[in-house]
């Protein structure tokens, strides 16, 4: 796959520039808002599903753009590219394809927390999604600004205040309708840019700001609570005006591991890798930032920023008299910019080149592009369901930045599954959900919709409770097989290959099983383990394995009869025998979470009349919150043991009846309307 | 007779069917509790699912207790606590044997043993009852014994009746019923570990739980952010150090046969209202001796006055509060503070109210006591409209010095109003009404002595003995993994504030974040 040369950009043009008039006489089963990475992911997942896609982006080129950083992965960001892979989402290969510095970070810490990472080509990137989108069948690509969002009256059958039913673009009078929207609108979303004393709308610069009218249709016709967050770039600097001599070499793994369980290799061969920089602030830095805050108006306003990619303004506020390491990474193979990691920056430009003076090896460097700050409107996400929908509104979907997150693989994760449930909705079939207990995406959406943002959320492997059975090694194992079976999003190839990898590692398990040998004998085939049992016991070869000088290959090679058929897997068999024992224990409270994550609340019970024994106070927490499973209510603060009993009795006994109540309901309502409009005829 | 295979368990009927029964027919069964070498080659306890044990009968005079267990481990429990070494009693049958405590080999008492095999049991899983003596002495040493049986925990309240739930075994009525179980055992006890928690133990635990939420959060901050960051060296050395000395600690506490402060237990019933209310004269009236001093002067009771009786042969520990008002004399507010305190933990209040303060217009009574009750109530009940029923009794006092007419038209007027906790009028100067309100106090006293968890201390201490034990084993796993694997080693960290969790409340991830942004500076 990665020997596929993107097709030349004009063909590509030229098939989507058709004009959307043309379009609009078309229904289409999913309209995808924005081409990032929640959006491509978005578009690509629900073509997978079977849905007849469109994506509408304001700016052919800049579909699959590295806004910000040119990298992707990372500790706990790793495993989320691997998951994205694992449902064959686009960012893993496109990562293989167009990485230029590969790294697995904490190696030394063990398998669980592992993160895979690479530096990126931009221009690559870029291309490698283009093509992709453009060879998905089913999946149709528009240049247009979208003005507003079809609303109608809710399908009464289902729960939810509005549908959406389509888009219609600007300048356009035909509306193009579909049966699903998603919404992956980033920074754009009532956007602002902020460099120095000035303000101008937008959500990246060199592109035109989007409509306000999606903004207001959001907040006005579908009443729905928005938040504003913040965030902020460094300036690109050119490459030849830095005197590398100052700063610090890092190199790049020398063999690069790919993302994806289909690579075996990644595209840039290992000595054409690039390496990375290190340098650190300096006292100068801090007194500029000082010197220059009356003229900076991003950083005086109290909207929320991360805390954890701060700008380099918070961060010599927050942590005066340090040093700061700032990263100098590689824009592209081609490129002569360099992306300084935390210089994230917002006072005018002038002082932004003073400011990057101040640090030795950038003592000369010129601005290619300076850095500024973003404001942004966000979507309370606790008004959506596990699946991405707005549950006050059938058929909308939202994804990535607008759901208060950052990053681009937690875009991509949360684009792939809004995608899904986009497709699966369109298509008449149910909407699916992630646990927490099986994955980061399930982790990252439950914590979205449950608990909501503060600030710009990103992912850690410390908010992940089975962080030892989340492993970025089995993420195949863990989604590959659900994503065919049971959500479709998966090609049967990639199913195929992951039955493949899951019947060969079960065999070589049992291999390792069946081996035993008594203390004695083991030692004598491995005279170089120290064995510490000191009784002759039996060992099975999966014991011997959990050893820490204990490699697969070394035991390959004693019983080459038995062993040497599986050492294609020889790393992921030593991680499950030293992660077995423990993943074994969280198997229990696993299939316990697991059972409750599968009693589902209805959406519309009215938690205040429900007639079952709740204090007033629990009653309100539900209604505020609308916890979609018994598993979502058990993890909400102030929830009793006695309120589950309670929910769950619920639920076991009137799943049936619930339904009926709820057409009686709408009945109902349909005969007060009709009352209504009588009285007012009258 | 004996059993012929085992030549040490006793066949009560049928013999040669039951032998067929417990030898060869029912399946060979899994031990709950294998041993799993590591890669350092130390064993590993690993239970396949966990198994609870609690008191299950009330307190009070009782000849005999019953203490419960249910999960896989019952078996073992059942084995090695009665010493029938290889074969389990026949199903459902009481079976009378010494049970010894399974470290020490110590008989702690002799008594009936039933056991139930799954699914036949209340829960649908292997269950197991102890039927002891039901002394307080006999009844700790049989709890602390199935605590060290491994794979066996403290169950938590409620949950031997959510297991049977889960397992289908509960009629609908049941059911219905269960919530309202399960919130009494809960509230019971949240009351029993806030007494404990507000001592000096509790200051200990709290104390633990934020070392440890230090060592996860450095831990965690090392794994999430010391790639790109600036996460200073020797970060892990700091933690290695806190690990060692919380582990040495917790130690010493845990072979600490004195077990800290000296438990109170008995119902705790608390006599709480405004000054001069006549809460003291109360007290002394229910001791029949002076134990607090009365006197017309508002404010007199300071302090708590605590005095352990005997009411219809239940232990009940009254205790006697400062009257409840704003005032500026430091000590009296203290004695206020706590007086609030003791409301807060108490598993029964006597709200006393001096009825010569009563609104004349009879209409507004009801309004009145329940504005008083309000302000007796702690704060976090307030949303509560409805008054816990067994929770309060008001107690009407100085009757005596009512006029006859107004004492009748109380009476109608009470017997109308709906919304308040039982009302009993009393004079404890002329001791008239004492009698029904000791019957109404007996009567409370008799159903909060029902529920196993109310008055048994030694139950909530055993608990947080087992979450201690379990804290202390998962930080051995931090330094078994230290330098091996360090997602493996901060699982240990994790476990242990979980564990410790369970006493002092659950520490979520968001507030191991707070932590590390506060500590380092991080940033990309």
């Amino acid at each position: 796959m990665l020997t596929k040369k993107p097709p030349a950009l004009q063909s590509f043009l030229s098939l989507v520039s058709r004009r959307a008039s043309h379009l609009a006489r078309q229904r289409y089963d999913v309209i995808v808002v924005g081409g990032g990475h929640a959006g491509t992911e978005a578009a690509a997942a629900a073509a997978r599903v079977g849905a007849k896609t469109l994506m509408v982006s304001q700016k052919i080129q800049t579909i699959g753009a590295l806004s910000c950083n040119p990298s992707l992965g990372g500790v706990g960001k790793g495993q989320l590219v691997k998951e994205v892979d694992a449902l064959d989402g686009l960012c893993g290969r496109a990562g293989d394809y167009a990485g230029i510095h590969f790294s697995i970070l904490n190696r030394s810490k063990g398998p669980a927390v592992w993160g895979p990472r690479a530096q990126l080509d931009r221009q690559r990137y870029r291309e490698f999604i283009q093509s992709e989108l453009l060879s998905t069948p089913g999946l149709t690509v528009l240049e247009g600004s979208v003005e507003e969002l079809l609303v109608s009256d809710p399908n009464p059958e289902e729960s939810g205040q509005h549908r959406v039913t389509g888009i219609r673009l600007a300048n356009e009078v035909h509306p193009i309708s579909a049966a699903s929207v998603v919404l992956t609108t980033g920074t754009f979303l009532s956007g602002s840019l902020f460099m120095g004393q000035t303000e101008s709308p937008g959500g990246r610069i060199g592109d035109a700001p989007s409509s306000p009218g999606l903004s207001q249709t959001l907040r006005e016709t579908l009443g729905l609570r928005v938040g504003r967050l913040r965030t902020g770039t460094p300036p690109r600097i050119v490459k030849e005006s830095v005197d590398f001599s100052l700063a610090k070499i890092h190199p790049p793994d020398s063999h690069p591991t790919p993302f994806s369980f289909l690579n075996t290799r990644t595209h840039c061969k290992s000595e054409e890798q690039l390496p990375c920089y290190l340098t650190y602030t300096t006292p100068g830095v801090e007194r500029v930032v000082r010197e220059s805050l009356h003229l900076n108006c991003h950083i005086q306003q109290d909207t929320k920023g991360p805390r954890y990619c701060p700008s380099i303004e918070s961060r010599v506020l927050r942590f005066p008299g340090r040093q700061h390491q700032v990263w100098l990474e590689p824009e592209g193979v081609t490129s002569d910019l360099l992306y300084p990691q935390g210089l994230s920056m917002t006072m005018p430009p002038d002082v932004q080149l003073r400011l990057i003076r101040e640090i030795p090896a950038l003592h000369r460097a010129e601005i290619h592009t300076p850095g500024y700050g973003v404001q942004y409107d966000f979507v309370c996400p606790t008004q959506l369901s596990p699946a991405l929908q707005v549950k006050s509104t059938q058929g909308l979907f939202l994804a990535g930045q607008i759901n208060g997150t950052t990053g681009y693989e937690e875009a991509a994760a949360q684009g792939l599954w809004a995608g899904v449930n986009a497709a699966r909705l369109a298509l008449s079939m149910p909407t699916v959900a992630l646990s927490r207990t099986e994955s980061y995406i399930g982790v990252l959406i439950d914590d979205l919709v449950s608990r909501g943002v503060t600030e710009p959320y990103r992912m850690f492997t410390s908010r992940a409770e089975y962080r030892t059975s989340l492993r970025p090694d089995n993420a195949d194992l863990r989604l590959t097989l659900k994503g065919f079976e049971e959500v479709g999003c998966v090609s049967s190839s990639r199913y195929q290959e992951a039955v493949r990898v899951r019947d060969r590692l079960q065999d070589a398990l049992t291999a390792l099983q069946a081996l035993a040998l008594s203390t004695r004998n083991w030692r004598k085939r491995l005279p170089d383990v120290g064995m510490s049992e000191a009784k002759n016991t039996m060992l099975t070869g999966m014991e011997v394995l959990q050893y820490n000088d204990v490699s697969f290959e070394t035991l390959a090679s004693a019983f080459p009869e038995i062993l040497s058929p599986h050492v294609e897997f020889s790393q992921r068999l030593k991680i499950e025998a030293v992660y077995r024992p423990h993943c074994h224990l969280q198997k229990k409270e696993i299939e316990r979470i697991q059972k409750e994550e599968n009693m589902s609340l209805p959406q519309d019970i009215d938690y205040f009349s429900l007639s079952v024994s709740l204090s007033q106070e629990v009653r309100e927490i539900l209604d505020k919150v609308r916890p979609t499973t018994l598993g979502a209510a058990t993890r909400l603060q102030g929830i009793t043991p006695a309120a589950i009993v309670h929910l769950f009795n619920y639920v076991r006994h009137t799943g049936q009846k619930g339904k009926r109540a709820l057409r009686h309901k709408n009945n109902q309502m349909e005969a007060r309307r009709a009352e209504l409009s009588a009285k007012n005829a009258s | 007779m004996k059993c012929l295979e085992c030549q040490n368990h006793t066949i009560m009927l049928r013999s040669v069917f039951w032998r067929a029964a417990v030898h060869n027919l029912r399946p060979r069964r899994t031990p709950a509790c294998r041993l799993v070498s590591t890669c350092g080659g130390v064993p590993v306890a690993l239970a396949d699912a966990e198994s609870i044990f609690a008191l299950s009968s009330g307190h009070g005079r009782c000849g005999v207790a019953v203490v419960r267990a249910s999960g896989p481990a019952s078996a073992t429990a059942l084995r090695c606590m009665t010493g029938l070494r290889c074969n389990l009693p026949p199903p459902r049958k009481a079976l009378l044997r010494s049970i010894t405590d399974p470290r020490s080999k110590e008989v702690l008492d002799r008594g009936l043993v039933l056991w139930f095999p799954a699914p036949h049991s209340f829960t649908g899983e292997d269950s197991v009852e102890f039927h002891i003596h039901g002394g307080p002495a006999v009844i700790t040493a049989v709890l602390h014994a199935l605590g060290s049986v491994p794979g066996m925990r403290p169950a938590e309240a409620g949950e031997f009746t959510r297991r049977a739930f889960q397992a289908g075994k509960l009629g609908l009525t049941e059911v219905e019923g269960l919530g309202d179980l399960i919130h009494a055992e809960t509230e019971a006890q949240r009351r029993q570990a806030l007494r404990q928690m507000s001592g000096e133990l509790g200051r200990l635990y709290r104390d633990w739980t934020h070392k440890v939420k230090r060592c996860l959060a450095h831990v965690e901050a090392f794994i999430d952010f010391s790639e790109d960051e600036l996460i200073e060296d020797g970060v892990l050395d700091k933690v290695d150090k806190w690990v060692r000395d919380l582990q040495a600690e917790m130690e010493r506490h845990l072979q600490d046969e004195r077990r800290g402060e000296r438990l109170r237990s008995g119902v705790q019933v608390v006599i709480a209202g405004a000054t001069n209310a006549g809460k003291s004269s109360l007290l002394n009236t229910l001791c029949q001796r002076p134990a607090a001093i009365v006197s017309p002067i508002a404010g007199t009771t300071r302090d708590v006055v605590e005095t352990a009786l005997d009411i219809g042969g239940f232990p009940v520990l009254l205790s006697d509060t400062a009257g409840l008002r704003e005032s500026l004399d430091l000590v009296e507010r203290e004695g206020v503070r706590r007086a609030r305190q003791r409301v807060e933990q108490a598993d029964l209040t006597l709200v006393v109210v001096d009825c010569t303060h009563l609104p004349s217009d009879a209409k507004q009574i009801a309004t009145f006591l329940q504005g008083h009750l309000s302000s007796v109530l702690p704060a976090q009940e307030q949303p509560e409209t409805v008054f816990p029923e067994d929770r309060f009794l008001l107690v009407l006092n100085k009757t005596d010095l009512l006029p006859e007419g107004k004492r009748l038209k109380l009476d109608s007027e009470l017997s109308s109003v709906s919304g308040l906790p039982p009302v009993c009028q009393i004079s404890c100067n002329t001791n008239e009404g004492l009698e029904d309100f000791l019957a109404a106090l007996h009567n409370s006293v008799k159903t909060l002595c029902g529920n196993p968890l109310s008055c048994a201390p030694t139950l909530t201490q055993a608990r947080h003995r087992a979450h201690l034990q379990q804290c202390f084993a998962a930080l051995a796993q931090y330094q078994r993994y230290r330098d091996i694997d360090l997602a493996l080693a901060a699982e240990g960290v994790r476990l242990a504030l979980v564990s410790l969790g369970r006493i002092t409340g659950r520490v979520g991830a968001e507030e191991i974040l707070d932590i590390i942004f506060k500590d380092f500076c991080i940033g990309k």
